[in-house]
């Protein structure tokens, strides 16, 4: 089963950083709105939600029941709830979201082990020989992105030295042995 | 866990925990040991029983870590002890490896990826007898020439060319890429016996480098005063 995202608040920049986020760094779909619809929602046990205070609590009925699987947007903690900070750095926001992906109690393994596309492309890249900052380069991102990306490919695989991986990525078809000669 | 006294039956303990055999081995002790303690094996062999039972602890018990303990002996014997683990690896362990990795590619018909996941453990191998004989030849002289004469003053000092940590991901890569990522045919009871071999290595090399990191610097800060 896979995780079905739902992201309610009216702000426009977080419902698209956070949507862009989901989908760039983990390779999960979202869905964005500015209300709740119950009826569209329907009860899906994996489905989680990011959600503004405002939303939160004019949707209490909903969402209380619902609260190890409600991730209420906010600079700071809230007490016995899940929140993420995004007022804090990409990576931060990153990192929050990875720790609440792997805490969420849902049957989500088989997706949260497969690389996303993303995270193939610097795969093959770190097993061709190139450092952070020319990965960082070819494809455009930042060097931050770039070791979040390793973390993540690292913590899926199993695999944290370089040739390791180039051995993973020849085994599965990304690269030939021709490309790790520079 | 209960702590290993030297008045205890060194064949109990090897019944309770036979991962110890190739520990034993290092210092000289074979299988067949009887019902006589550790003390009076020890004894036997010319061994310094606290030393070897404290060894023996550190072994069986992760948590353990005695270091007042383990700081309180010289350099030479900790020093003889790592070396005699180094031999280990280098003449047992790491071939043995070697040799069930060759046998498993051969009875396994056509699988590249055995081929290019012993391509990943020759290199590994080659990493630590690299790191190896960095120690065996320049940091452990250094360390016992300045517990005999004391006088390095005019010497550069020498430091550790490596913590091991690299070497300990690249075994956990290794043991992962056969615990999850393995495909394709292979024989059974050699795969067994490799992945084996390299769990047995990777506690092995763990526990030790323990040892090297932790209580060398130590007697090394402690002769320099």
């Amino acid at each position: 089963m896979s995780i079905e995202v739902h992201i309610l608040t009216h702000d426009t920049t977080q419902r698209i950083g956070l949507k862009y986020i989901l989908m760039e760094y983990f390779n999960i779909p979202s869905k964005t709105s500015t209300q709740l619809n119950i009826e569209q929602l329907g009860e899906n046990p994996s489905s989680l939600f990011f959600v503004s205070p405002q939303c939160y609590i004019e949707y209490p009925d909903f969402f209380f029941p619902r609260k190890n699987r409600t991730i209420i947007i906010s600079k700071s903690p809230i007490k016995d709830c899940l929140s993420i900070d995004v007022f804090s750095p990409e990576s931060e926001i990153i990192n929050q979201i990875s720790f609440i992906l792997e805490s969420f109690d849902s049957s989500t393994d088989s997706t949260t082990s497969e690389l996303s596309p993303r995270e193939i492309d610097v795969l093959k890249l770190i097993a061709m020989g190139l450092i952070n900052k020319e990965i960082a380069d070819k494809l455009a991102i930042s060097i931050n992105t770039v070791l979040t990306h390793r973390k993540n490919i690292s913590s899926k695989l199993g695999i944290k030295s370089v040739s390791a991986l180039s051995i993973y990525a020849i085994m599965n078809g990304y690269i030939s042995e021709k490309d790790l000669m520079r | 866990m209960a702590i290993i006294s030297s008045k205890k039956q060194l064949s109990e303990i090897i019944i309770s925990h036979p991962e110890v055999i190739t520990l034993i081995n290092r210092f000289g002790i074979t299988l067949g040991v009887g019902d006589k303690t550790i003390e009076s094996i020890c004894t036997e062999k010319n061994l310094d029983y606290d030393f070897f039972v404290m060894i023996l602890n550190t072994y069986i018990n992760e948590d353990y870590f005695p270091e007042k303990i383990l700081k309180s002996f010289k350099a030479q014997i900790i020093i003889n002890y790592i070396s005699q683990t180094y031999h280990y690896y280098t003449h047992y362990m790491l071939p043995n490896i070697e040799r069930h990795f060759a046998l498993l590619i051969s009875h396994s018909g056509d699988n590249n990826n055995l081929e290019l996941m012993q391509q990943f453990f020759i290199e590994l191998k080659n990493d630590i007898i690299k790191a190896i004989d960095a120690d065996c030849t320049q940091w452990f002289p250094y360390i016992l020439d300045l517990e005999k004469n004391n006088n390095t003053k005019n010497t550069p000092q020498i430091k550790p060319k490596h913590n091991g940590s690299q070497i300990e991901d690249k075994i956990d890569d290794l043991k992962n890429m056969f615990i999850i990522h393995l495909t394709g045919k292979y024989e059974l009871n050699l795969c067994y016996a490799v992945i084996t071999a390299i769990i047995a290595f990777e506690k092995d090399f763990k526990q030790n480098n323990r040892i090297r990191n932790r209580i060398i610097p130590l007697i090394y800060d402690s002769l320099k005063k």
